[in-house]
């Protein structure tokens, strides 16, 4: 058993440390753009995870947020000419402007009520987007110029796959000292028991407004870092599947489990690149195995497969089990 | 003027209907499983695609028959999807279910275009032509949708208030642990209001192929308002999730009027937040507060 914790402990640094060697195995430029695609997606799920995996407020209205900071950013750089770097200070004001408008609301408004309110912004975003002249309507906003460094851009896939990456690390840093900090204990209470957390003294609107703004800081960097990687946004990225797909990762990698969010990304992101060969029902296939995995394994897929294994062990009797679990 | 007036309330007044059928049909749900139906806006489509796609194309019957075999299909649908989705998940955190179903409903809609092909289909003959009323001109789609609505509505409450496995279901929407001690199996009374729940998307799905053709997108935003609707009635109550569904079918329409066509939609959404925020119950939610500054004021208890 001593030896299994030990492995376990050490798999969080051997994922990231796959996560850094995979453009040596994956040369495809096609490829190495859906691994950037997927770990943006883990920076916005790790933010998510406040909200939804900690704190158990439903919202479905992140795929606004994550637009809100691609288009500010892309605004900002193409409209008024800034730097990328310096339209990272609009976009992070964004964020907490965002995070404090969403997170009023959610005081009031609760349970599968905050999912149709954030589905309500998510539409209005999407139809302001799509329909106003300023954001280049339908046809989104083009040439976004690249992040640069002196004369170095980051403008190739390899390039950008590791400037993601390094923000990947970055904010896989600022969760883990959130999630392990008084303020992320304060998360896990609200979901578990508010009425205890008042009596302690904290206060829960505080509490929730800071989960929302933590959150949507997390979704705008994405975003921005998204358009301008990709150089080329359109409103129909959007939309509330989008919405539905972050909170797919969260629940494939488990409610509240902080790894739990990067393989879930991961997984979002492939499979339906994995399934393309299959042809006209690719989305359908995706679509039904999505369904089965949240069907099946509500609370993760690891932590439920666990719980099978342990559970065929035991039915194969108490004494050959526990010989069975030492030969392994 | 005031024959566009009363052409906009009238098609008002069958899109209020429209999204009053489709805040009954989840509120059933909601009252008998506590979870919502994120898929509903792909049942109504499954309807709309039995009734034209399957029943009159395929098999060649009359509108009528289609319609009813529709319906019939739909139930048998409902019954399978409570056995394989409600029933389990009723009893884990109800963000799960809501992406259970939503999975359901990206299943549904990709099923369509590998079965009945990405081209819209329109009944033939079916709920067409045009009234002339007082110099206005009404499509007649819009009346019968008026009237089948009320019909339902009407019949609904029958079923609730005056049979007996209709109290049933009252009794569990009201309290599940109760309602079982007191000898009402509550999973049948689960898959029973699946049912009647998916005969009415069904029901909505044809009404409305005349007026969205029959298409993947036909009810998106029709179960979207709906579920506006409902919030602006007040959650789990039928009759003001009727009256819900009529304010915002008319306020939509008129402002219309006065506002670029582009952010109707728009108009739903944030009257339904706004709502939200400052009647978190809804219409009924006023009432409740009016009573009682009513009684405070009359000095009653």
């Amino acid at each position: 058993m001593k030896d299994k914790r030990s492995i376990l402990k050490y798999f969080p640094l051997l994922m990231l440390g796959m996560i850094g060697i995979l453009p040596l195995f994956m040369t495809s430029n096609y490829y190495q753009t859906i691994c950037c695609q997927a770990m943006l997606y883990a920076v916005v799920a790790l933010g998510l995870n406040f909200i939804v995996g900690l704190s158990g407020l439903m919202t479905l209205g992140t795929a606004a947020i994550y637009g809100l900071g691609a288009y500010t950013s892309a605004l900002c750089c193409t409209k008024l000419g800034m730097n990328p770097w310096a339209a990272l200070v609009p976009v992070l004001f964004m964020g907490w402007l965002i995070g404090k408008g969403l997170g009023y609301p959610s005081l009031r408004v609760q349970g599968v009520y905050l999912s149709l309110a954030t589905i309500g912004f998510n539409e209005i975003v999407r139809s302001f987007l799509t329909n106003l002249e300023w954001t280049g309507s339908g046809t989104g906003i083009r040439n976004i110029e690249p992040y640069r460094i002196g004369d170095f851009a980051f403008d190739t896939q390899i390039r950008s796959y590791y400037l993601i990456y390094a923000v990947l690390l970055l904010f896989i840093g600022i969760a883990w000292k959130i999630v392990n900090s008084r303020w992320g204990r304060a998360f896990v209470a609200v979901k578990d028991n508010p009425e205890a957390l008042q009596i302690c003294g904290i206060d829960i609107a505080n509490v929730k407004i800071t989960a929302f703004t933590l959150s949507s800081v997390f979704a705008v960097v994405a975003g921005a870092m998204y358009a301008h990687f990709n150089r080329y946004i359109t409103p129909a990225t959007y939309t509330t599947d989008l919405s539905i797909s972050f909170v797919v990762m969260l629940i494939i990698g488990g409610l509240g489990n902080f790894w739990g969010c990067i393989y879930g990304a991961y997984i979002v992101a492939f499979l339906p690149q994995l399934l393309r060969p299959i042809g006209l029902s690719y989305k359908l296939i995706y679509a039904l195995i999505m369904m089965c995995l949240v069907v099946f394994f509500p609370n993760g897929l690891i932590r439920d497969m666990k719980k099978y294994l342990t559970f065929k062990r035991a039915l194969k009797g108490g004494a050959a089990s526990e010989n069975n679990s030492q030969d392994r | 003027m005031q024959n566009v007036l009363f052409q906009l309330i009238v098609s008002g007044t069958a899109m209020g209907f429209v999204y009053a059928l489709v805040a009954v049909e989840y509120t059933l749900i909601w009252n008998a499983c506590g979870l919502l139906n994120f898929s509903h806006e792909k049942i109504i489509m499954l309807g709309g695609y039995m009734f034209v796609g399957t029943c009159i194309t395929m098999f060649g019957m009359s509108n009528l028959l289609s319609a009813l075999l529709a319906i019939l299909l739909l139930g048998v649908f409902g019954i399978l999807i409570a056995v394989v989705i409600f029933i389990p998940l009723r009893n884990q955190s109800r963000l799960i279910a809501v992406v259970a179903t939503v999975m359901l409903g990206q299943i549904l809609n990709e099923a369509a275009v590998l079965v009945w092909g990405p081209v819209a289909l329109m009944p033939k003959n079916f709920l067409s032509g045009v009234f002339q009323i007082m110099g206005a001109t009404i499509a007649k789609s819009y009346v019968y949708i008026i009237m089948i609505s009320i019909f339902i509505i009407i019949a609904l409450q029958f079923v609730f208030k005056r049979t007996k496995f209709g109290k049933a279901m009252t009794c569990v929407s009201i309290h599940k642990t109760a309602a079982s001690l007191m000898g009402i199996n509550v999973k049948a009374s689960m898959v029973i209001t699946l049912m009647i729940s998916f005969m009415i998307c069904a029901v909505i799905g044809i009404i409305t192929a005349p007026i969205f053709t029959v298409k993947q997108q036909m009810a998106t935003m029709i179960a979207l308002k709906g579920f506006c609707a409902g919030v602006i009635g007040g959650f789990g109550s039928l009759p003001a999730a009727i009256a819900g569904g009529l304010i915002l079918g008319i306020v939509e329409n008129l402002a219309g009027l006065v506002l670029p066509a582009v952010f109707k939609d728009a108009v739903a959404f944030t009257l339904m937040i706004l709502f939200m925020m400052f009647s978190p119950k809804g219409l009924i939610g006023v009432k409740q507060e009016m009573d009682r500054k009513r009684q405070l004021r009359t000095g009653e208890v």
